[in-house]
């Protein structure tokens, strides 16, 4: 900084005008920021704290970007959780996984977006990862052959990489007349058996009709369900969910044991009991009794006709269709499943085979959408760019189940990390509410004061005497009676709902809190002498009660936070938090509690997530202490 | 005093209509009954469900039913039929036969009450399960969670009591870092955490307790601790605070220099201010204690209040589950409350009418 000359009688040299700096410095004092941060670093279980929690944010932020295990490259041997193992013991299927190679096979898609998927364990109950192909373009026109033969070729990949065996699902797309492929890979080895031996069978129609009032009610619901020609069991519709389930003996086998059961999706909220079951113009009733033919003249939506017609004429067989070029084309693809002759010039083969992968893909395969939805997490578009860094960074390389995997083969570590972000979104949202209710409500009270403030405080005081984990209870289970129109209607998140009523029980103590400060400061020399020197109400609002409030608003956030995540494992081991497939350190504690008996104890289960959760939970208690103490000095050793 | 508790009163009252009829409100909000099922009903059994719960009154006669205590049902319930005339009150019910006079008529259920509702201590009829009423199902739980609340309380108390006043007599030392550290901890863990770590700790791998289930001491030990153990942190680190502050004080060194025994000291005249900050804390453990036991009576499978409320609250069992909020709210007012009372005779320099 540029010495300013100074007339007058004193002269200062560089050297005094430092030591007038650090005189009038040490003569202002400190900010009560610089005095608080000073004290903080020399409590040294508070600085710790602080630089374990800077590590854990870090690592929940920088999750994508981890090699931890897929459950894909799982071991697929096992039928249940396996034990913590040590980093270098290899996955054994993940050495074959080389997603920085496939990734030709869909220049620059794949091994973002396929591999996202994977490290985001982006599972539904069968689906690990789909791909939809159109089976046309935009202009409606078919591509014969195209999308089929493409998602052989990917199966094949799947197939390779995963040792499971993907199956096609076809139904309408968005765009009428246009039919969408989507690959599904399974989940468990359970359901790559029954994939293997269940034919896709016959594409078919599914209408579910309602009783109810008798004709304004009659509302049709169309979905395509690939299903073996044969003998409804019995189905049914969750109106909750939307979801139904459906139980079908393939034709030949008399046992009703060996049925198979197919879910599905209703596109609409069912208002009624759904009563009557159409498939491929079977009618059926909930226990599985065929029904008279329809009754004439039923109003249906024109999307039901459309894809209903589109099916019944241009693809009479699909499913076959499907099949028989996909067996095909993945007894092809695992014939010239790589065999690197020694000797051969590696860097050709590589070319060539790129090249017919490159051929194949651009057959007609276009990757429309990839679902991730369903995942720990959902993926944006940074996760997705660091998803991309970690396949080039760290390529097949991932770490071994050094934290063991839970009985579906998922790795706890990745569970762990993935569910840190869910934990710490809950934690910062909640607390956010918590914080804007608290703070306006308890300085309002104070700044009013008088009868306002006593009303708005006798109003706390009621609230506080309320069981409130009791009325969160009954309003979450009300809450997900509603979900499904909340969602459709306002496009309201279950979770949103679920961060705002923690948050509306947290503001309690905050609020009491800030109205206690504000009216000790209202009252204040310092907010007088302002008022005195004519500052505005809004600039006494914001210039000097804020700051002053903002300290002791801090400590009883750092303190709120560990409460809300504790509130949230609670909600989570009732059923009524976070739901899986995503994943919280609530849901993994659950997990890890439910999965405890008396033959077998899966302890890995129980301690990591307990032990994250514990570390975590017990530095911001740390922390918060610690910031009380430094904040606020007269609070220093009480509790 | 009296005004003291007068207030109370009316804030209890306050307080209580307010739970009452946000849940209610809440509860008829909802769609669909719990009586929906798969099957549509025949009218007329449908009908009489509804007759037998009131659900065909207005919403504001429901309530004042609720609520009591005056039974609006002078009738007791009613009963349907279906005939060629559509549905209309089934008359064959008020009939019956003596062996006296032949037929008379009688109203449908003599043994109607006068009184009913919330008020007259009546929480209605179980939506869920069809023959027991709120109030048979709470006099059968309750007991139990009274109990396990009871040994978590004294868990939590002997424990943290006991190791507050230690860390506070070592003061800095490895004991004391230990204590607070632990305590901390206590705090930190969700409580089935801790309930999971102990039952692969003394259940599977050191056999010392059954792993579920209730009825013998041995069964109370493991639920009452896990129970017990969050808040015997924080009674630890309250009777910690409170000691040494006591400890510093006059009267302390005036009963050392009396030649008083250390322990005498500490026990009779340390101990009584030490622990006034923990009594105030009661009131707020035992609310927690009643939360935390939905969670712990679920994991030892204890046949409590607690998980009756979450299992009515997933079932939609909405009389159960308002019966047991409102019995929570009333346990947890009226502990409060002694507590107050209670530390007003403990510390006379505290007045009641504060607030």
């Amino acid at each position: 900084m540029a010495r300013k000359t100074i007339e007058s009688r004193w002269d200062f040299g560089g050297r005094d005008h430092g030591a007038l700096l650090r005189e009038s410095r040490s003569l202002r004092g400190e900010s009560l920021w610089q005095d608080a941060w000073r004290r903080l670093r020399r409590n040294r279980a508070a600085a710790w704290s602080l630089a374990f929690l800077v590590l854990f944010g870090l690592t929940a932020f920088l999750a994508p970007i981890l090699p931890l295990p897929s459950p894909v490259a799982m071991d697929l041997s096992a039928a249940e959780a396996l034990a913590p193992r040590w980093p270098w013991a290899h996955t054994r299927l993940a050495a074959e996984w080389d997603p920085v190679e496939d990734a030709d096979v869909a220049p620059g898609v794949l091994p973002t977006r396929a591999l996202g998927n994977l490290a985001n364990d982006g599972w539904r109950h069968q689906a690990l990862l789909q791909f939809h192909a159109p089976e046309s373009g935009g202009d409606g026109a078919l591509r014969p052959g195209g999308g089929l033969d493409g998602l052989a070729a990917l199966a094949a990949l799947v197939r390779r990489v995963s040792g499971r065996v993907p199956r096609v699902e076809t139904r309408p797309g968005p765009r009428a007349g246009v039919l969408e492929h989507t690959l599904c890979v399974p989940l468990h080895r359970d359901d790559a058996q029954r994939v293997d031996y269940l034919p896709t069978g016959v594409e078919g129609e599914l209408l579910v009709w309602h009783s109810g009032e008798q004709d304004a009610e009659r509302v049709t619901y169309d979905l395509s369900v690939p299903y073996d020609p044969g003998a409804v069991q019995r189905w049914s519709v969750d109106q909750r969910t939307r979801r139904g389930q459906l139980y079908v003996t393939p034709l030949g086998r008399a046992d009703s044991v060996s049925g198979y059961q197919y879910t599905f999706t209703l596109q609409h909220v069912p208002r009624g009991e759904p009563a009557v079951l159409v498939l491929n113009g079977e009618r059926y009733g909930p226990e599985g009794e065929r029904l008279a033919p329809a009754p004439p003249g039923p109003k249906r939506d024109l999307q039901t006709t459309a894809a209903r017609e589109h099916i019944g004429e241009v693809h009479p067989d699909l499913g076959r269709r499907v099949e028989a070029a996909l067996g095909e084309t993945l007894e092809e693809a695992l014939q010239e499943t790589p065999q690197e002759t020694p000797g051969e010039d590696l860097e050709k083969t590589g070319e060539t085979r790129r090249a017919v992968r490159r051929g194949g893909w651009a057959a007609g395969v276009e990757l429309v959408t990839l679902s991730a939805q369903d995942g720990y997490w959902e993926l944006n578009a940074l996760d997705r760019w660091m998803l991309g860094l970690r396949a080039r960074v760290f390529g097949s390389w991932q770490t071994g189940n050094w934290m063991g995997t839970d009985e579906n083969g998922r790795d706890i570590a990745a569970r762990i990390v993935w569910g840190s972000r869910t934990s710490i979104l809950v934690a910062l949202a909640a607390t956010a509410c918590s914080l804007i209710i608290g703070v306006v409500y308890g300085a309002l009270s104070g700044l009013l004061g008088g009868r306002v403030d006593n009303v708005m405080m006798r109003v706390v005081d009621i609230l506080y005497s309320v069981p409130f984990i009791f009325v969160v209870i009954f309003v979450i289970t009300i809450v997900n009676e509603y979900r499904t129109e909340l969602e459709d209607t306002y496009g309201i998140d279950r979770e949103l709902i679920f961060f705002v009523v923690i948050g509306a029980i947290y503001w309690l103590t905050m609020a009491r809190v800030v109205r206690g400060q504000v009216l000790s400061l209202k009252n204040s020399e310092f907010i007088e002498a302002t008022r005195v020197l004519g500052a505005s109400t809004a600039r006494i609002l914001f210039a000097h009660l804020v700051p002053n409030v903002l300290s002791i608003v801090i400590v009883y956030l750092t303190l709120t936070i560990p409460a809300v995540m504790l509130f949230e494992a609670f909600l989570s081991f009732l059923g009524l938090g976070i739901e899986p497939p995503k994943v919280s350190w609530g849901l993994l504690a659950v997990d890890g509690t439910k999965a405890l008996n008396p033959l077998q104890y899966y302890w890995w289960l129980v301690v990591f997530p307990a032990l994250a959760m514990g570390s975590t939970l017990l530095t911001l208690n740390v922390l918060g202490d610690g910031l009380r103490d430094a904040l606020d000095p007269k609070l220093r050793g009480k509790d | 005093m009296i005004r003291f508790l007068a207030r109370r009163l009316l804030w209890f009252v306050i307080t209580l209509f307010v739970v009452m009829s946000v849940s209610f409100v809440l509860m008829r909000s909802v769609k669909g009954g719990p009586f929906d099922s798969e099957r549509t009903l025949n009218e007329a059994i449908e009908a009489n469900i509804q007759a037998r719960y009131h659900l065909d009154w207005p919403l504001w006669k429901q309530f004042l039913q609720y609520v009591g205590p005056i039974n609006l049902d002078e009738n007791g319930p009613q009963f349907f039929e279906r005939d060629e005339q559509g549905l209309h009150l089934f008359r064959g019910a008020r009939f019956f036969f003596s062996d006296e006079a032949g037929f008379h008529l009688i109203r449908a259920d003599p043994g109607v009450d006068l009184w009913t509702g919330v008020l007259a201590g009546d929480f209605g009829p179980s939506f869920r399960y069809r023959d027991w009423s709120v109030n048979d199902i709470i006099g059968q739980s309750l007991p139990i969670s009274a109990l396990l609340g009871l040994v978590a309380m004294m868990w939590a108390l002997a424990l943290g009591i006991s190791a507050g006043i230690a860390s506070a007599l070592r003061r800095g030392s490895k004991l004391d870092l230990t204590m607070r550290l632990a305590a901390t901890g206590g705090i930190a863990l969700p409580n089935f955490v801790i309930a999971s770590f102990l039952i692969i700790l003394f259940v599977f791998l050191i056999p010392l307790f059954p792993v579920a289930g209730w009825g013998t001491i041995r069964h109370m030990i493991l639920p009452g601790f896990c129970l017990g153990l969050v808040f015997a942190a924080y009674i630890a680190r309250l009777t910690r605070t409170g000691m040494l502050e006591v400890l510093s004080q006059d009267h302390i060194r005036t009963a050392h220099a009396k030649g008083l025994a250390p322990r005498t000291v500490i026990l009779r005249h340390a101990l009584k201010g030490g622990i006034l900050p923990v009594v105030s804390y009661l009131g707020p453990a035992t609310a927690g204690i009643l939360t935390g036991s939905l969670v712990i009576e679920r994991i030892f499978f204890i046949p409590g209040t607690g998980s009756h409320f979450v299992n009515s609250a997933t079932n939609r069992d909405y009389t159960l589950s308002m019966g047991v909020t409102i019995l929570y709210t009333v346990l947890v007012y009226t502990l409060n409350t002694v507590v107050d009372l209670a530390y007003t005779f403990l510390d006379p320099r505290i007045q009641l009418d504060e607030r």
